[in-house]
């Protein structure tokens, strides 16, 4: 396992009367290459528990491992640790603060001790790997983009560290659909073609069940369900319970079966649910 | 997390106790007079009775111990240091210690115990009240205590109004901050290493993004308040009614009571 939390626990300000206990004795671990969602409802722990993934927080029981290692024991190199596991938060454009795209692009790298063209390779990678030219956004002020290109542009300056792992904490939250799908179309790319593995907290139900290969379900700092989207979303009472919703297509796949059609339920995109029903209504009329 | 955990000085911390209930213009004045009886307090036995009545007070909030000890940890070392200075520079009266050119005289450890020992009442005493306050109604006592100084055009209303919208954003840029110091330490930034004029460049990702956002919520503020047809001063009625009971009366008259007591035995 790459990422491996073993009975972690962690507690906000412990010893205070404003003690909260966030996380409760998680055990989970993520493979090399894979594409994993954390869901659960606001308040949840999911971004308590990603920010234990890279060092920015310390268990206050239980261990964090990164390939067998805890990297609290030893010495990890922790600056090192989160340039290889990069750690993407909510409204990523509020980090931005150079003057040019470029600049703040180049903030990650630069601090990686980097400079000159191996420096500018870096810089390109990043805004090409969020789709943005080089050339047209290089100079420009990262202030004076637009919404969308903002978060791709903080996107772009976790990639050009070039991570083998990204989290990314609810990237496309306000967005709107066309950027929302622009952007997760480009992390799925990368997750494809660089072997990136890739660990996204979100709300998105629907983006979830087609995107991820494995998902973990947060309730009230425990987690209560791990597997397959297409399993884990047939616990339709426990997912209602945790205070989320199951994707509109798992749902009428899954009533369809309970008045005994013979259909599949691990399907999430508008095609293959098509398909799926086509085929139905063409075999009821046979 | 660790910048979080030390200020906890002045943290409202809820409760139901007789000091929670008082009115805080109450409690203000309250506060005001003991501060002035420490001021005029000559003698330890002052400081003794003083102590006293804080810690029948402090008992009757029912704040947990360990927390309120917290709050003062930060004081402390200006504590220590006005302890330091005064044994070292004041002179006068029977010499106890002598180490070269440093001596300790018997004026100096007088009145380094007493300017210590008055710091840290000092810093209880508004500690306690802090604590048993939120910061809401306390900003409304001051609005209150300030409305004589109307007369010099001191604009109360809007001071009050101020330290409201302060101490409101204080956790949320708090927040904002940690959260920016992630994402920067995310890429690598380094905030713990180097010498000073290092740490101060490296603060530059930090402070940045915090001071765009401080902008933006304050543009949001403004404009929230805008659209709500705010107008601070006169004729604004207020949502929560201060109501003076009898205890707060009480309150106040036995407090002045007991200080005046105080500063006589202790003269």
């Amino acid at each position: 396992m790459l990422i491996e939390a073993r009975d972690l626990s962690y507690t906000y300000m412990p010893g205070t009367p404003f003690q909260v206990e966030a996380l409760k004795k998680i055990n989970l671990g993520i493979a090399r290459g894979e594409f994993v969602g954390v869901i659960g409802e606001t308040g949840s722990g999911k971004s308590t528990l990603v920010q234990h993934f890279n060092g920015l927080l310390k268990p206050t029981g239980g261990e964090m491992c990164v390939e067998g290692k805890n990297i609290w024991h030893g010495e990890t190199n922790l600056r090192k640790l989160r340039s290889r596991i990069a750690l993407l938060f909510q409204f990523p454009e509020h980090q931005l603060f150079e003057e040019t795209v470029f600049n703040d692009v180049a903030f990650g790298p630069r601090n990686l001790g980097m400079s000159g063209s191996e420096m500018e390779q870096r810089v390109r990678f990043g805004l090409t790997s969020m789709g943005l030219d080089f050339d047209t956004y290089r100079d420009r002020s990262p202030f004076h983009l637009s919404g969308g290109e903002k978060r791709r542009v903080a996107m772009a300056g976790i990639m050009a560290m070039r991570p083998e792992v990204v989290v990314l904490d609810e990237p496309t939250a306000g967005m709107d659909p066309v950027g929302r799908r622009k952007f997760m179309e480009q992390v799925s790319r990368l997750h494809r073609e660089e072997k990136l593995t890739v660990i996204l907290v979100t709300h998105n139900m629907e983006e979830i069940a087609r995107l991820a290969e494995r998902l973990f379900v947060f309730n009230r700092g425990e987690l209560v369900l791990q597997g397959q989207p297409a399993e884990v979303f047939k616990s339709v009472s426990l997912i209602k319970e945790t205070g989320l919703e199951i994707p509109a297509f798992s749902e009428l796949l899954q009533q369809l079966r309970q008045r005994g059609k013979e259909v599949r339920t691990d399907l999430f995109t508008v095609g293959d649910v098509a398909g799926e029903i086509l085929k139905l209504s063409r075999e009821e009329r046979t | 997390m660790s910048g979080m955990r030390s200020i906890t000085l002045g943290h409202y911390l809820p409760g139901n106790s007789i000091l929670h209930r008082l009115d805080p213009r109450a409690k203000l004045m309250g506060l005001l007079i003991l501060i002035a009886a420490l001021f005029l307090i000559k003698t330890f036995s002052g400081f003794f009775y003083f102590g006293l009545f804080f810690v029948l007070t402090f008992v009757s909030s029912r704040l947990p111990w360990r927390y309120f000890m917290r709050g003062l940890k930060p004081v402390l070392y200006i504590v220590f240091f006005t302890l330091i200075l005064h044994f070292l520079f004041t002179k006068g009266g029977q010499v106890f210690w002598r180490f070269g050119p440093l001596t300790i005289e018997e004026n100096g450890v007088f009145l380094g115990s007493f300017m210590t020992l008055r710091l840290i009442l000092l810093v209880i005493t508004t500690l306690l009240v802090t604590l048993t306050t939120s910061p809401i109604a306390f900003a409304d006592g001051i609005e209150f205590l300030l409305r004589p100084l109307r007369v010099f055009r001191v604009p109360g209303h809007e001071i009050a109004m101020m330290m409201t919208i302060a101490l409101r954003f204080i956790p949320t840029l708090m927040e904002e901050s940690d959260k920016i110091r992630k994402a920067q330490m995310a890429r690598g930034a380094d905030f713990e290493s180097g010498n000073i004029f290092r740490r101060a460049r490296n603060l530059v990702p930090l402070l940045v993004p915090l001071f765009v956002s401080a902008f933006r919520r304050a543009d949001d503020l403004a404009v929230a308040m805008e659209s709500r047809c705010y107008r601070g001063g006169d004729n604004r009625t207020k949502m929560r009614q201060q109501q003076v009971t009898c205890l707060d009366y009480l309150g106040v008259f036995t407090t002045c009571g007991i200080a005046a007591a105080i500063v006589l035995t202790g003269v």
